[in-house]
């Protein structure tokens, strides 16, 4: 702690330096922080799913529509306690992508019985079964446009085949909520209405995007899938069954490796920053070299100025974690907001900085700096006085 | 008593087969309270005896002893902690720290004390007193003249009562009349707190300032 004040010093001398060095080394933690906080957000969003649910979909894409005589032939097998047409609408609200919120046709009260996590209430469910328009809310959808029960609104869909003459209308019958307690990472986002008045609307034209198959017995999940997809391995529509949280992270993903990939990217980001880090301490150690070697013939060790060089760096990495934290707790709760990006993952739920995350990118920032540094430190460790002082 | 014992030291510097002979069998002792003078001509081998003596470098052969202490007998480590107490360094071109105060730099060897911070103070400003800079004590080294910045490294190098005192062409870089300044202040260290002082030195008029002259030739000591 005495020789702070002289390490202080150094990095107040020469600011400018200091400043950016410290900026580039927040900027990296700010990066790192928000793809973990993706990382993190896919894995909270993984966590919702369940194993005694299943999603059946076309073999080939789920572009490509599953017959309605598949349901009954799901339904019909051993295990099976239900199975509801799920339909990927596309809606947009008020013709603004901006506004953005996924929204599924869905056969209500077996998806509903599927899914416990939704909560709503009696009277819900009640207008539900009497109204054709009626769908159901998830609260944060609902307060972010400040919609309450009876409110009408209109969705018009970008999918060709969902499209008429006039925009779907709809009644909120009501807004649902969970326990995210006992249900993390459930979305609250979602609309979801009867499959039936889009396959009026459309006449009869939408097809089926999925099936949600609820199974009895969880641990026998990928066995049921693979007798699902048995079943009609040989028919004109052979299907690819999963689990939700399998179906889920292949449709995140798109590649399944998302996560690989953010944490690769965020690798790289830190190795290039430790370089420009480790760089900029050897050319300000460099600069110092007389100075080093007039520390040590005042009587300071070898340890000790190698202690000093490394407080230096570490300090400068730990500036900057605290500056990177400090931006990601700020900057990615405002992501959904953005233009282009905010589209991108208003999807994910709990998006945001948690502490684990923060104490990663901090401890992170702070290894980066004791990194950079080591190398000049070791340097000066070894220096001999008389060729420190050579070009006095 | 010798403050300073030099024995048979040689000095070599090997660049791949080719051996360089800086010092070649020296002996000198400097008795306690001495004031020295070490002259010669540029790759005579001053410098490298200076920095012998300070422990900053280590003989190829010989001994060298300083205020009881022989040397050769030391780790880096021990060496580091003997000259943090034993020796006083004032550089020609001062090498004072830029981003330290005048008082800050006179109390960095006091840093690797068990004293306060306001001991290290206190005891700064009296070092600086001496050499009559204590009203300069805020000042950073960029802020203050060559004579000045010389004064603020003798101050450094008395701050913790050295043994010794070793001068590397203290006047080296400055104007007449600063170089007047640091020799008169070097004489009274010399002459009124009974310092020992080796000096090197390419100046006559500061070699005379001194009570002993000593001159060395090709590594050799000739008078």
């Amino acid at each position: 702690m005495k020789f702070l004040p002289l390490i202080v010093r150094h990095l107040r001398h020469n600011w400018v330096r200091t400043t950016s060095t410290v900026l580039a080394v927040g900027v990296c933690i700010f990066l790192v922080c928000t793809l973990q906080a993706f990382v993190q957000a896919i894995a909270f969003n993984l966590k919702s799913a369940n194993d005694s649910r299943l999603v059946v979909r076309h073999n080939v894409s789920l572009v490509f529509r599953l017959p309605e005589a598949h349901r009954g032939r799901i339904a019909g097998m051993p295990g099976v306690e239900g199975v509801a047409r799920v339909n990927w609408f596309g809606g947009i609200y008020m013709n603004d992508r901006k506004k953005f919120f996924p929204n599924f046709a869905v056969d209500m009260d077996e998806y509903l019985a599927m899914y416990p996590e939704y909560q709503i209430t009696d009277a819900a469910r009640s207008a539900l079964r009497q109204d054709l328009r009626a769908c159901i809310v998830g609260k944060e959808t609902a307060e972010r446009f400040g919609w309450k029960e009876g409110d009408v609104f209109q969705l018009e869909s970008f999918i060709p085949n969902y499209r008429k003459a006039e925009p779907f209308e709809f009644v909120i019958a009501g807004i649902y909520d969970t326990d995210s307690v006992k249900n993390p990472g459930t979305a609250l986002t979602l609309m979801l209405f009867h499959y039936k008045y889009l396959f009026e609307g459309t006449e009869e034209r939408c097809g089926i995007g999925t099936f949600s198959v609820r199974i009895k017995d969880p641990s026998v999940a990928v066995d049921m899938a693979h007798k699902i997809d048995d079943t009609f391995e040989n028919s004109d529509t052979p299907t690819k069954t999963e689990t939700e949280s399998a179906f889920r992270a292949s449709f995140v993903s798109l590649g399944g490796n998302l996560a690989l990939l953010l944490n690769t990217i965020g690798l790289a980001v830190t190795f290039s920053i430790l370089l420009v880090t480790a760089n900029t301490m050897a050319m300000a150690i460099r600069e110092r070299r007389t100075e080093i070697g007039i520390l040590k013939t005042l009587g300071f060790s070898n340890r000790q100025v190698l202690f000093i060089v490394l407080g230096e760096a570490t300090l400068i990495g730990l500036l900057g974690g605290a500056v990177g934290c400090a931006m990601a707790r700020v900057m990615i709760p405002l992501l959904p907001s953005l233009p282009f990006i905010g589209d991108a993952v208003r999807g994910f739920p709990g998006l945001g900085l948690s502490p684990p995350i923060a104490v990663l990118g901090f401890g992170l920032a702070v290894l980066l700096g004791f990194a950079a540094g080591l190398t000049p430190a070791v340097l000066s460790y070894r220096a001999k006085i008389t060729s420190l002082l050579r070009h006095v | 008593m010798s403050t300073v014992e030099v024995r048979a030291v040689r000095k070599v510097y090997r660049r791949d087969s080719e051996e360089l002979v800086v010092l070649d069998g020296i002996s000198v002792d400097v008795p306690e309270g001495d004031f020295v003078a070490l002259m010669g001509p540029s790759g005579s081998g001053k410098t490298t005896l200076l920095n012998l003596i300070a422990g900053i470098d280590r003989p190829s052969a010989g001994t060298v002893t300083v205020a009881g202490t022989e040397l050769s007998r030391l780790s880096e480590g021990e060496l580091a902690r003997w000259r943090s107490r034993s020796v006083g360094f004032i550089f020609q071109f001062y090498n004072l720290i830029p981003v330290l105060t005048a008082v800050e730099n006179v109390a960095l060897p006091l840093l690797l004390t068990k004293l306060s911070r306001a001991e290290r103070r206190e005891r700064a400003l009296t070092a600086l007193k001496l050499v009559g800079l204590q009203d300069r004590s805020r000042h950073y080294p960029r802020q203050l003249s060559g004579g000045q910045e010389q004064r603020v490294a003798i101050a450094r190098a008395i701050v913790t009562d050295p043994a010794v005192l070793l001068a590397d062409e203290p006047t080296g870089d400055l104007d007449a009349r600063s170089a007047e300044e640091i020799l008169e202040l070097l004489e009274t260290l010399h002459r009124e707190f009974h310092k020992t002082i080796v000096m090197v030195t390419h100046d006559p008029r500061a070699a005379h300032r001194a009570r002993t002259q000593k001159h060395l030739e090709k590594g050799v000591l000739v008078a």
